[in-house]
């Protein structure tokens, strides 16, 4: 799994908690690194950070889609913005999961496991659809 | 002829003569009645004598007056028709004189008479005429029965003749008289009401004026603005009374639905007009009311004339003349004048009020003409009525382009602008609606209310541009803010979290780096937190500046001593002074300034280098520069990291990133000290930050 994210802090929380659940983590500290990661490693899933220089995390979910390399990787947004307007472009740009911060870390490795368990179910279109009004924490 | 008969006709010549002496002095219609019926009933011998005239329309005969008849004999004839079976209507008809020589022959002749007195016995009614026309008769009552032979009737004739001139000469002067005063006072009413605008002062004047010669009492009402009936002036020659009359006005309010007097008038505009006021119509009035029985009867009221005030078809008011005590009952020619004072009394009200009326629209005008806010007033058609310089300046279209014309042709975007303002009639709430709009080439933002008046829609108009830009700034600012603090927010939070979990063993490594990461972060989050409130103070001009007289170099030395408390070890800071001058500046916030420019030179100088505070003075400035010899600003960024939230690359800062309001707080700083903040800076090779403060003269 890939977490994108030009914050150190948010960063060593994802990897220290999902390598709790057993999870094993790239990461990446701008957009760019992420991309050329995410193209490299073909990860399960990349949590992605909006708000960062340069490439935010729109272009970089944008790019990946672009590529069909990376096209069915699935994003679940990791990301200050709150308005219900960026839930909608996460929505729009392919989102399978928006996670608001500040987040609980403990329960990210869950639920990235239950998003990839929905995928594999093929309800990946459900959790699309879910993302513009799911609770936040 | 006998001795006796010419002396007899000489005595009848002289007494003839006597009379028209007397006749020709009298001048009014009384002394010519007087002088009839004293000399000339005794120059024609005649026991009782009566004069009777034709009423104006023709149809009865009026006694005008009478002397000796006995009461009994004249009740119930002060007037009488002119077809009426008696004496002097005959008279008055054919124009014949009539000799009746007894009472055998005039109980013959007018048989109804047979049981009056007998005590009168010849009678002659001889006709009064003028240019040969009857317009009325005298009547001469004998107290014995007389042959009338030729000269006796002739003298008759001769006292009619003269009687009948000296009569219709006095009425004609009177009626002149009468008109002359009617005349007069109609004149001096019409100089009263042109003399001022203020109506309600000139009526009063009016009413004060006719009395006592047009009436006893006079009052006028006026309809108010929501048709109530109000009471502008009673007059009475009494001022006492005219108190007594508001008193009783108060006691007894005028009911609007009454059947007669001034609430009639005033619904049917029409005069009401009762030369005897019926003592029915008194009864109707006063009902059960014993008290107002008492006041009724005690004003006299003989005679009223209530007469609409009728300008443009419309009834303002209405003029009562009311005949009681001493003015005699009114006539149509009475009726006539009322009509008229009546006339130039509603014109001049309503001139008055016409002419208010301009004048508060010119006020009007005056008022759209400098208010701050666009009004257009359209009609039902979408035409324009009015257009203020306001709307003009707004729209970008001018009044003269603007009149007459279909709105949506002069302004293409007015159908965007209005379709969504929700249109209130008078007096509603009418809620603006801010809509943007390309007005002239230019994207504006307009706030518009609508109110819909029957006859069409006026629009308020205000460019709220500035103030819809201020609105975004405000609300993006506290959009940013909020995602600022999140991230320091998560950071803390989730090492407290992740601390927390008993699930997992943490290496010392990762514990000692949350522990770290919460210290950092709440530091971080703390200095947001400050940065936030002084950007929002500075924005509110709320952040107070003390200037004095300052020594920079202190300050810049302040500054070093602090940086190197926690300086990185590849970093080297030094400070350089050529010469400092006095200066006037807030030593607290430039210090501020400094102490952040020096922060973001260190922050910025990852791979390590010199950082130079340097202090000088030039062409009157104080200059203060922070350089360094870091990583440099792009130039398309130059200008752009002092907006607020603008942040470098924060992942060339090692780590912690500032709150993106450093440098827009230094900016505002600064320029409110009078000074200036600018950069100069070359990608890779690095920054100067350049503080220019003037020199205190």
């Amino acid at each position: 799994m890939l977490v994108v994210d030009d914050e150190r802090s948010i960063r060593l929380l994802c990897r220290v908690n999902l390598v709790a659940s057993g999870i094993d983590v790239l990461e990446a500290s701008d957009g760019r690194e992420g991309l050329e990661l995410a193209r490299q490693e073909r990860p399960d899933l990349v949590l992605l950070d909006v708000m960062m220089p340069e490439l935010d995390g729109w272009t970089v979910a944008r790019e990946l889609a672009a590529d069909e390399r990376t096209r069915d990787i699935p994003i679940v947004f990791l990301t200050a913005r709150a308005d219900p307007a960026d839930r909608r472009l996460g929505q729009q740009l392919g989102g399978v999961g928006y996670v608001v911060k500040p987040f609980d870390p403990v329960t990210i490795g869950d639920f990235v496991e239950g998003v990839l368990v929905r995928i594999e179910r093929g309800e990946r279109d459900e959790l699309k659809r879910g993302i513009s009004s799911e609770p936040d924490r | 002829m006998t001795t006796a008969e010419s002396s007899e006709a000489a005595d009848r010549a002289r007494r003839l003569q006597r009379v028209a002496e007397l006749l020709a002095e009298a001048v009014t219609p009384q002394e010519v009645l007087d002088a009839i019926l004293t000399e000339g009933v005794r120059a024609a011998e005649a026991r009782a004598g009566a004069i009777g005239v034709l009423t104006q329309d023709g149809a009865n005969v009026e006694l005008l007056a009478q002397r000796g008849y006995d009461a009994s004999a004249v009740t119930g004839w002060s007037s009488f028709p002119l077809e009426a079976k008696v004496p002097m209507s005959d008279v008055i008809r054919t124009g014949e004189p009539l000799f009746l020589t007894s009472v055998q022959e005039r109980n013959k002749r007018y048989p109804m008479f047979s049981d009056r007195g007998q005590q009168n016995h010849a009678l002659v009614v001889v006709p009064l005429a003028v240019e040969g026309r009857v317009f009325g008769a005298m009547s001469l009552s004998f107290d014995r029965e007389i042959e009338f032979e030729p000269e006796r009737r002739e003298m008759k004739l001769t006292l009619a003749r003269q009687a009948a001139q000296a009569l219709a000469r006095s009425r004609l002067y009177a009626a002149e008289q009468t008109l002359r005063e009617r005349m007069t006072f109609l004149a001096e009413a019409s100089e009263l009401l042109a003399s001022s605008l203020d109506y309600n002062h000139t009526l009063k004047q009016v009413a004060q004026l006719s009395v006592p010669g047009l009436a006893d009492w006079c009052a006028i009402d006026m309809v108010g603005p929501n048709g109530e009936i109000e009471r502008l002036g009673v007059a009475h020659e009494d001022p006492a009374k005219v108190r007594w009359a508001y008193e009783l006005q108060d006691r007894y309010p005028p009911d609007p639905d009454a059947p007669t007097g001034v609430p009639q008038v005033l619904r049917t505009g029409k005069p009401e007009f009762f030369p005897e006021l019926p003592q029915e119509l008194l009864d109707e009035a006063i009902g059960d009311d014993e008290e107002l029985r008492r006041i009724i009867d005690e004003l006299g009221l003989k005679s009223t004339i209530c007469v609409p005030l009728v300008a443009r078809n419309r009834t303002l008011g209405a003029l009562t003349l009311i005949a009681a005590e001493t003015h005699p009952p009114y006539t149509e020619a009475d009726l006539a004048l009322a009509v008229e004072l009546a006339r130039r009394a509603a014109v001049a009200v309503d001139n008055a009020r016409l002419y208010r009326e301009a004048e508060r629209g010119a006020d009007a005008a005056r008022a759209l003409a400098y208010v701050a806010d666009g009004v257009a007033l359209i009609d039902t058609s979408g035409s324009v009525l009015h257009w203020n310089p306001a709307a003009a300046s707004i729209t970008g279209v001018a009044e003269e382009e603007a009149l007459g014309r279909q709105v949506s042709e002069v302004v293409p975007a007015w159908d965007a602008l209005t379709s969504h303002v929700p249109l209130v009639p008078p007096g509603g709430d009418a809620r603006p609606v801010t809509v943007p709009i390309v007005l002239g080439g230019r994207e504006r933002w307009v706030s518009v209310s609508g109110v819909d008046f029957g006859d069409g829609t006026v629009y308020a108009l205000q460019d709220v541009t500035e103030e819809h830009a201020l609105e975004k700034t405000r609300s993006d600012f506290v959009a940013t803010a909020s995602h600022e603090l999140r991230t320091p927010l998560a950071a803390v939070y989730g090492a407290v979290r992740t601390l927390r979990r008993d699930d997992v063993e943490l290496t010392d490594a990762d514990r000692a780096q949350f522990l770290e990461m919460i210290e950092s972060e709440a530091t971080r989050l703390a200095k947001i937190v400050d940065q936030i409130l002084l950007a929002g103070q500075l924005d509110a001009d709320a952040v107070e500046f003390e200037l004095v007289e300052c020594d920079l170099e202190e300050v810049a030395a302040g500054v070093i001593d602090s940086a190197a408390l926690h300086l990185p070890a590849s970093i080297s800071l030094d400070l350089s002074v050529d010469g400092a001058a006095p200066i006037r500046c807030d030593e607290n916030k430039l210090r501020q300034v400094l102490v952040n420019l020096v922060d973001n030179a260190v922050k910025y100088s990852p791979e390590g280098g010199r950082v130079e505070l340097r202090v000088r003075s030039e062409n009157g400035s104080c200059l203060i520069e922070v350089a360094d010899e870091g990583l440099g600003i792009p130039a398309d960024e130059r200008e752009r990291i002092f907006e607020k939230f603008y942040r470098l690359d924060p992942q060339q800062t090692q780590g912690v990133g500032g709150s993106g309001l450093g440098l827009y707080i230094c900016r505002e700083l600064v320029e409110r000290m009078n000074g200036r903040l600018r950069v100069e800076s070359e990608p890779g090779k690095g920054s100067r930050f350049t503080v220019e403060l003037p020199l205190r003269r």
